[in-house]
């Protein structure tokens, strides 16, 4: 038995919690940059020592946990998850360094949160127990609705926060029916993910889980009828915050990892449910970011509008499909939470990140504004920068299993690119109006440093995207070979 | 049939452990009272909880949770005295000692006034409450509940903090007299019934009942005043009428806390009103339900309209509670198990609740949602403890209520459909809306202009919720041993409603 990494990797935010209330209340932040670079090191071991074409889930841990349930402490990753955490660990310390000024108040209590929800991030990552993921899934929500309530951005915080809380609350109980449901179907009560994934539920029961799915992980992606938390949040939440909400992709995975591969012929019976709503999010997403005159927000529908297209490429149920959405949410959490924790940046020094508060700012921060249109580039899928790869397979696999939709796709893509480029124009460049924008500074050196290392990735994977799309390949098979396809 | 067995306490221990349980906190209010208002009289209350819990914990390793039979049972016939335990009774005994001891060290950061007046009071109230938990004959069942409802009384009459407290007693004295009243008839029904079977003998105690449960109409009636008795004490809506004012007026952790902390109307459920009215039970299992799921609903609909903090948390107990009745009622070893479970986990919860509006009130002078605000400021950790107690109350993973609540479910969806059960658990989210809403306005908030000047956590006070903090965390994330506890008494309740 080797060193169990993955637990390591999971509770060592948590332990850095606990560790912050020994620390002097001015070197807490030090110790939490500590802490999330040991996590983002870690992380990094993981990846190295993960094998693409081995066997499915490595590195598995498992512990008795609940004996009379039937629930484990079982942890484990494969190629669909193994890359999501060192993105996670990057981030996390992204989130860190664009906050760093910005935390008065409690600080200890903030960045205790902060590790806390690392550690449930991570752990819903690497679960494979589904009680256990149930339990990381639920456990972020605490969090978060403290940095929320307690950190927000206006006044307009609490209420946001609660209304999010109790949104993911009740997007919490189909989920636990439907791991009920699927655990109870079995002769004795099954939690393990690869057990489940053997034994396939019967067909009439698969329709009703995964529309429990649906609705659970749906809430969270978001989806188009259910997505009306997200921009409330994006403009309540600071932009540090956004960036993990918006850049983490759980739901999209959860759709991934639990909700296909569990009801599979549901799900293939069911593939134009979930061509539709990708389609539908992304033309409604394309359309309502014309609309917004706040970056933030606008940014938040964008990432609606590429979740869509993720799910629409799901929905083609091939490795190719699988392959695209894992690599897309992946460059989101790169691109869209840079260009989150930029917005962070520029509304610390301007106030604001609504356009009629902004204009010439491209004169004043040229670096920040670069940075700002690189990252947000990549999150419209230009070539060249890492979310295209993942866009390209996706657009195919849907082109070739629902052809109108994935013109339509297209269509709503274009639309989402010129509407950012717009909110970009409006912002960043014409002449300089306000005196806020006149007077502000550009990026320190810590802020660029961060921004330079997620800017290099966004090259290097769009460039060079082999080695990464390699290690996703085998396990998108699988994945695709699991659905009988 | 299903019958009872039991095992005497000989056999299993070397001591009559329950006769202690019981006898401990008699003699505890003895001492404590004879020491008047001297400080001994506090510290020895103190210690006092605290070696009951010790008992409790002594008793729980002597049971052998996997045998189904009544264990270290104790008679003594010409007093009609017959106890016995078994893993459910136990729990609630753990229950009702930590919470007694918790409320022995709210008590004294709380300052109130003559303490050792108020701990004879709770330590007899204790008594009450495990002589209800341990005994098998439903006359000493209602003798033990008399007693710990005048304990109350005498602490909402002496502890009050309010003016309308008359009324407020007034209220209660009429519930809990009238739902006593319905419970002692439904043990005089169960009585005769027995006395006619067997020739003129009259018989409360559980074993004999068993085997002579009365037929057809007199069922009925019994299992209805035993019922509506206890659920008037649970409190069951739409019987929970007591509950509000007595939590806005009286006394404000320690006497609602004895009143739901330990829910002794849940375990008088399980323990009498099943086996003797099994068949009023099945029939009139869908209405119980309903009402019970209506309550769920329409008691989370009146919370939000609550603007003091106290009341809205005794709305809170009175929805949860009908969500303890759904378990129940699904006659199902899990459900069963669920219902247990989320009881221990509600009262620690609820209690938790209760007393961080006891230190709330110490500082301001109030708890009126409008009044108060800006807390989070200045008693982070009193807040946190707050939201996660409200947490655990929805069954959040990570606290008991998690796997409880799993539980439930998975009986509901057996025995009800998916359907009813996501509709009874979008109303536990409702609650946790209403939690929410409350925490909001009397922690997040922006703190008011010219509001109170409110002081730092006290030690005692991290004390008192780190205590339940960590209990709960512990037995959240270690729910196994608690499982194994209650789980074999669970299908023994459970098996005679199984086809």
């Amino acid at each position: 038995m080797s060193l169990p990494l993955l637990s390591l990797l999971i509770f060592l935010p948590l332990a850095g919690a606990a560790l912050l209330w020994l620390l002097p209340a001015r070197f807490c932040r030090h110790g939490v940059a500590l802490c999330m670079g040991l996590v983002l090191l870690l992380a990094s071991l993981v990846l190295w020592r993960f094998e693409p074409s081995g066997v499915r889930f490595q590195m598995v841990e498992q512990a008795a946990w609940i004996a009379s349930l039937n629930v484990h402490y079982r942890v484990g990753v494969d190629g669909l998850s193994v890359l999501f955490l060192p993105a996670t660990a990057l981030l996390f310390l992204g989130s860190l360094a664009a906050s760093w000024n910005g935390v008065e108040a409690a600080r200890r209590l903030h960045y205790s949160l902060l590790l806390l929800l690392q550690t449930a991030t991570l752990g819903i990552f690497c679960a494979l127990d589904t009680a256990l993921f149930f339990v990381f899934w639920e456990l972020t929500l605490l969090p978060l609705y403290f940095l929320l309530g307690r950190w927000g951005a206006n006044s307009g915080a609490g209420p946001a926060a609660a209304r999010y809380f109790l949104i993911m609350l009740a997007g919490g109980i189909p989920l636990l029916l439907a791991f009920v449901l699927l655990a109870t179907a079995q002769p004795q009560p099954v939690f393990d993910l690869t057990l489940l994934l053997e034994q396939p539920l019967p067909r009439s029961a698969q329709s009703v889980v995964f529309l429990l799915f649906l609705v659970g992980f749906g809430l969270k992606v978001p989806l188009v009828p259910l997505h009306t938390w997200l921009p409330q949040l994006a403009l309540a939440a600071p932009g540090s915050l956004t960036a993990l909400l918006v850049g983490l992709k759980v739901g999209a995975f959860g759709l991934v990892r639990f909700a296909v591969p569990l009801a599979p012929q549901a799900a293939q019976d069911m593939h134009w449910l979930l061509a539709g709503l990708g389609t539908l999010a992304i033309l409604y997403a394309a359309v309502g970011m014309l609309a917004q005159s706040n970056l933030r927000v606008g940014l938040a529908y964008a990432s609606i509008c590429h979740v869509g297209l993720a799910v629409l490429g799901l929905a083609s149920y091939t490795a190719q499909g699988a392959q695209g959405a894992i690599s897309l949410l992946l460059s989101f959490s790169v691109a869209t939470g840079g260009a989150f924790l930029l917005l962070e940046c520029l509304r610390q020094r301007t106030g604001s990140t609504d356009i009629h508060a902004l204009g010439g700012a491209a004169k004043t921060m040229p670096l920040l504004a670069s940075g700002f249109l690189i990252c947000g580039l990549a999150g419209v899928g230009m070539p060249g920068t890492s979310s295209f790869p993942g866009e390209f397979m996706l657009i195919i696999a849907a082109l070739h299993s629902h052809t109108g939709a994935g013109m339509a796709a297209l269509f709503g893509l274009s639309i989402a690119a010129g509407g950012f480029l717009a909110l970009y124009r409006k912002a960043f460049f014409g002449p300089v109006l306000r005196p806020e924008v006149a007077q502000a500074s550009d990026l320190r050196r810590r802020e660029w440093l961060v921004l330079l290392a997620l800017i290099a990735m966004i090259a290097a994977i769009g460039i060079y995207p082999g080695p990464w799309i390699e290690i996703v390949r085998p396990a998108a098979e699988a994945w695709a070979a699991g659905l009988g396809r | 049939m299903h019958g009872l067995s039991e095992i005497h306490w000989q056999v299993q221990a070397s001591l009559p452990w329950l006769l202690l349980l019981q006898l401990l906190p008699v003699g505890g209010a003895l001492v404590v009272y004879a020491l008047g208002e001297r400080k001994a009289a506090v510290l020895a209350g103190k210690v006092f909880a605290l070696l009951e819990l010790a008992l409790g914990i002594v008793a729980v390793s002597c049971l052998k949770p996997l045998d189904p039979a009544l264990q270290l049972a104790e008679r003594f016939a010409p007093l009609a005295y017959h106890v016995g335990a078994d893993g459910i009774s136990l729990t609630f005994v753990l229950v009702a000692a930590l919470l007694t001891f918790l409320m022995t060290l709210y008590g004294m950061s709380r300052g109130m006034i003559s303490p050792g007046r108020l701990f004879a009071v709770l330590l007899l109230a204790e008594a009450g409450l495990v002589g209800m938990l341990l005994t098998l004959n439903v006359a000493w069942f209602a003798a033990f509940s008399a007693l710990e409802l005048w304990a109350v009384v005498y602490l909402l009459r002496r502890w009050a903090s309010s003016r309308a407290e008359t009324q407020a007693l007034a209220r209660f004295v009429q519930y809990q007299g009238f739902g006593w009243a319905l419970f002692a008839a439904g043990c005089i029904v169960l009585g005769w019934g027995h006395a006619e079977a067997n020739g003129g003998r009259w018989s409360f105690d559980l074993f004999d009942l068993m085997a002579t449960t009365p037929s057809g109409k007199f069922q009925t009636a019994a299992f209805y005043l035993l019922f509506y008795g206890l659920a008037v004490r649970t409190p069951l809506f739409p019987l929970h009428g007591w509950l509000p004012n007595m939590a806005q007026h009286g006394l404000i952790a320690v006497a609602p806390a004895l009143m739901v902390g330990v829910k002794v109307g849940i375990y008088g459920m399980i323990r009498f009103v099943l086996p003797l009215t099994p068949a009023a039970v099945e029939y009139w299992q869908p209405y119980v339900v309903g009402f019970a799921g209506a309550g769920v609903f329409f008691t989370a609909a009146l919370a939000f309209q609550q603007t003091n903090l106290r009341r809205l948390l005794a709305f809170a107990v009175v929805s949860h509670t009908s969500l303890l009745v759904i378990g129940v009622f699904s006659l199902h070893a899990a459900g069963i198990q669920g219902a247990v479970l989320l009881a221990a986990n509600f009262g620690l919860a609820a209690t938790g609740m209760w007393f961080i509006v006891g230190f709330v009130f110490r500082r301001t002078g109030t708890t009126e949602l409008h009044e108060l605000s800006g807390l989070f400021e200045r008693i982070p950790f009193l807040a946190i403890a707050f939201l996660s107690f409200g947490l655990a109350i929805v069954g959040m993973p990570g606290t008991p209520g998690f796997d409880a609540a799993h539980l439930v479910l998975e009986a509901a969806i057996d025995k009800f459909g998916a359907l009813s059960t996501v509709a009874t658990a979008l109303g536990n989210v409702a609650a946790a809306g209403f939690l929410l809403w409350a925490f909001q306005r009397a922690f997040l908030s922006q703190a008011k202009v010219g509001g109170h000047d409110v002081d730092r956590t006290l030690p005692m006070e991290y004390l008192v919720c780190g205590i339940a903090l960590a209990a709960m965390l512990a037995i959240g994330f270690f729910t196994e041993p608690w499982l194994y506890l209650t789980e074999t008494a669970s299908q023994a309740a459970a098996a005679r409603f199984e086809p």
